[in-house]
């Protein structure tokens, strides 16, 4: 065991925080660090400056034209990047679809879609989902029949993030709907601009627009496009689920927001002394810290011990990652205080030049916070990790 | 000690739940909220059925209530989320003139604050400064006999912009403080109306050598200073019912969705970890509660120090629980629970801005450490 960052490791991460502060542009850095939403475009630009780097798929091997880091270069390269004001990766190819291609699909399939996903040529979306179906996943109901060589696809997926940006969707369809759900459920790729394709925006609690509903209505998908064999889908779907669920431990986003803390800390006074200096604040301050630098080794280990399958220890590292993201944005909220409670949702989308009613960082403050609820929701709530620790972490 | 409504207060509350039924549902709310101008007709039935006079006395138009009577009307206001500025000038303008104004000012005021027909807000907060008290960076000084001009900026002002009249914190050429009546048309007056999180409204105030008359001069120095406490003192007050009826309200809305959502094929509601959460929610809901009749007792407190520990004791409760339970209720909701679609998202965010209305948990923290 040697618990020290190495030379080449030490070296490595020297590297990308100078790239990343040399080539991150300033008007999107500047928006990241002001929590203000990025659109489609701001997300393309990054990708692209990262591929010109060689570095357009972080977390891929090399034959895929990935970079073929391991576990710790690429965690070095995501607290890096997020530090630097970055935005996060977009998850829904280079995580989520692109890792089940390359276990599961085609040559045919790989061929045509991994390349594309680096520039994000393609914008994928995630239908897993459904009104019924959240946490119960596998009750989900689109159907999918088969008419020759298509299925005719009929249901509604919904929590869709940035579906309203997408070209294409990696969706779960019931392709049987006889014996146990799980064994009748199928992965297909379905063109976004396929004709019966409807997306409806969901606005969220913080006035945002990232999620969405997805409509299909006798959605005619090639057989082709279907992902490995008809009837494994949920194979495939907790495959790329377990993917899912380290990513969400929010690393880097942590300690960017942890930086913005202090910050703001630092800069905001109460009764004349910056909050920074308050014991109380320091404490909670502190503590947080503690978490973090927890979650990171618990991320190491993790990541170190699975590779890239990792187990139900991806639940441990999903409940806490959520916790400590909240957390963060609980404090921002606080220290902000008074002047998080106005809130200007057209501020959240305006260009970062626009003057907000109040302190730039206290204007998102109360929306961030709001946002944040999701965490312990979305991929599987706390409550359903906690079920998956108990069932295969304690044996209970 | 008495916790049973009387007659008149049973009578009240009943109207007012079946009034915000009616009339504060989630559509009706949410655009009256949207409109940024005080909807005349939601403004006169609350006037009508007495909320607006509730504490201001018999001879000044109100109903002369005692300061507990606070607490059945605002658990049913915070029930329905009520967003106008009932606390503003019907709570704490009405008791800040009851408590400095002159008696022709009282007879001035009062009676319209009762019936509505004056809209009023306490412009306090100033920029950068948190939630101190003592007035900074808005100056007043005499340019004539009975002229003064007021110059400064205020800010969060709660239903700034939907008040005819704003009481304002100023410092006199002494640096001494003193309220003042302003007419929101005055000259050399700007104002920037924001939303908040919580679909209230708030504004920001300038002031360029506004004029002022001798005779708005509500008090100053130490007279204005205990007004001003006096004011937030029965914010808070009315602040903590609000809180406690949402929480009350959010509980209920929570229990019907566990109740019909289904996953795994069996109601949200037969998980126990589901129903041992409700129960903590439940609890914190009933300390909020319990805290709230603390605050509206304190307004009757006579020992300074207690009042001030009993409020702020009350004001920390309401907070803490207010957020408990407005984050579990959306995490029971889940995915829903992160929608504009539910109301579970208004209520949370009414919850959330508990903490930031009249001094935060810190600020509170403080008051007690000091009082210590």
């Amino acid at each position: 065991m040697d618990l020290s960052w190495t030379a080449e490791e030490r070296a490595f991460r020297e590297k990308v925080r100078a790239f990343a502060n040399d080539r991150l542009p300033r008007d999107i850095r500047e928006k990241v660090l002001k929590h203000q939403r990025l659109h489609r475009e701001d997300y393309v630009r990054w990708h692209c400056i990262l591929d010109d780097q060689g570095w357009g798929a972080p977390t891929w091997p090399e034959e895929f034209g990935g970079t073929g880091w391991n576990a710790i270069e690429r965690l070095i390269f995501e607290v890096e990047c997020f530090k630097a004001g970055a935005p996060r990766l977009l998850p829904f190819g280079l995580s989520m679809i692109g890792p089940v291609l390359m276990k599961y699909g085609s040559a045919e399939l790989q061929q045509r879609f991994l390349p594309r996903i680096i520039r994000v040529e393609d914008w994928w979306c995630q239908g897993y989902s459904e009104p019924g179906s959240g946490s119960d996943l596998a009750s989900l109901k689109t159907r999918a029949e088969l008419d020759g060589d298509h299925y005719v696809v009929n249901g509604q997926k919904t929590w869709t993030t940035l579906a309203q940006y997408a070209d294409w969707m990696f969706c779960l369809v019931r392709t049987n709907p006889e014996g146990k759900a799980q064994r009748g459920i199928s992965m297909l790729l379905i063109d976004m601009r396929s004709p019966g394709v409807t997306v409806r925006p969901i606005r969220t609690l913080d006035g945002g627009h990232d999620v969405n509903e997805v409509w299909l209505e006798d959605v005619r998908v090639p057989v082709a496009n279907r992902v490995g064999e008809e009837g494994q889908g949920w194979t495939y779907a907790k495959y790329l689920l377990g993917h899912e669920r380290t990513g969400i431990a929010g690393l880097g986003h942590c300690h960017r927001e942890l930086n913005i803390l202090k910050e703001m800390a630092a800069n905001t006074s109460r009764q004349g002394r910056p909050i920074l200096e308050d014991s109380r604040m320091r404490d909670r301050i502190s503590r947080i810290e503690v978490d973090i630098m927890a979650l990171e080794m618990l991320l190491l280990r993790v990541a170190a011990a699975r590779g890239d399958a990792p187990g139900p220890e991806a639940s441990v590292l999903k409940i806490r990652g959520s916790e400590i993201q909240q957390d963060l944005a609980m404090l921002q909220m606080e220290i902000a205080g008074p002047d998080a409670w106005p809130y200007d949702p057209d501020w959240m989308e305006a260009e970062a030049s626009f003057q907000g009613p109040g302190p730039d960082m206290a204007a998102a403050a109360g929306a961030g916070y709001a946002d944040m609820r999701k965490t312990s929701i979305y991929g599987g709530t706390t409550e359903v990790q906690k079920g998956i620790i108990a069932r295969m972490m304690l044996g209970l | 000690m008495d916790f049973a409504y009387t007659e008149e207060q049973r009578m009240l509350a009943d109207s007012l739940r079946r009034l915000v039924q009616d009339e504060w549902g989630m559509a009706a709310r949410r655009e009256r909220a949207a409109a940024a101008t005080l909807d005349d007709r939601a403004w006169r039935q609350l006037a009508e059925l007495g909320v607006l006079g509730l504490t201001i006395s018999a001879d000044h138009g109100g109903f002369g209530e005692a300061p507990a009577s606070l607490v059945p009307v605002h658990i049913e206001l915070g029930r329905g989320l009520i967003a106008e500025p009932v606390i503003p000038s019907g709570v704490m303008s009405a008791a800040l003139i009851a408590a400095c104004g002159s008696a022709a000012m009282q007879q001035r005021w009062l009676p319209a604050i009762a019936s509505g027909e004056a809209v009023m807000a306490v412009a306090y907060q100033e920029p950068g400064r948190r939630y101190e008290t003592e007035p900074s960076l808005c100056k007043v000084q005499p340019v004539q006999d009975d002229v003064l001009h007021l110059s400064g900026v205020k800010h969060l002002v709660w239903h700034g912009a939907a008040a005819q009249t704003w009481i304002v914190s100023a410092c006199d050429v002494d640096d001494e403080p003193v309220l003042l009546l302003v007419s929101a048309d005055a000259p050399g007056v700007k104002v920037l109306d924001t939303p908040t999180l919580d679909r209230t409204r708030c504004a920001r105030i300038e002031f360029d050598r506004t004029p002022v008359k001798a005779d708005a001069v509500l008090a100053q120095g130490q007279a204005a200073r205990d007004a001003l406490a006096t004011a937030l003192d029965w914010g808070v007050a009315a602040l903590c019912a609000h809180a406690a009826g949402a929480m009350e309200r959010l509980l209920e809305i929570t229990i019907d969705y566990l109740k019909t959502r289904k996953q795994f094929g069996q109601p949200l509601a037969s998980f126990q970890v589901l129903q041992h959460r409700m129960a903590d929610m439940l609890v914190a809901k009933e300390m909020a509660l319990s805290m709230a009749y603390v605050a509206a007792a304190a307004l009757s407190e006579p020992d300074e120090a207690q009042r001030r520990r009993m409020l702020a004791s009350a004001k920390l409760e309401a907070a803490r629980a207010g957020r408990f339970v407005a984050q579990n209720a959306v995490q029971l909701h889940g995915g829903m629970g992160m929608t504009d679609e539910l109301e579970v998202g208004d209520y949370f965010k009414r919850l959330t801005v508990v903490d930031q209305l009249f001094g935060d948990t810190a600020e509170q923290l403080a008051v007690l450490q000091a009082l210590a």
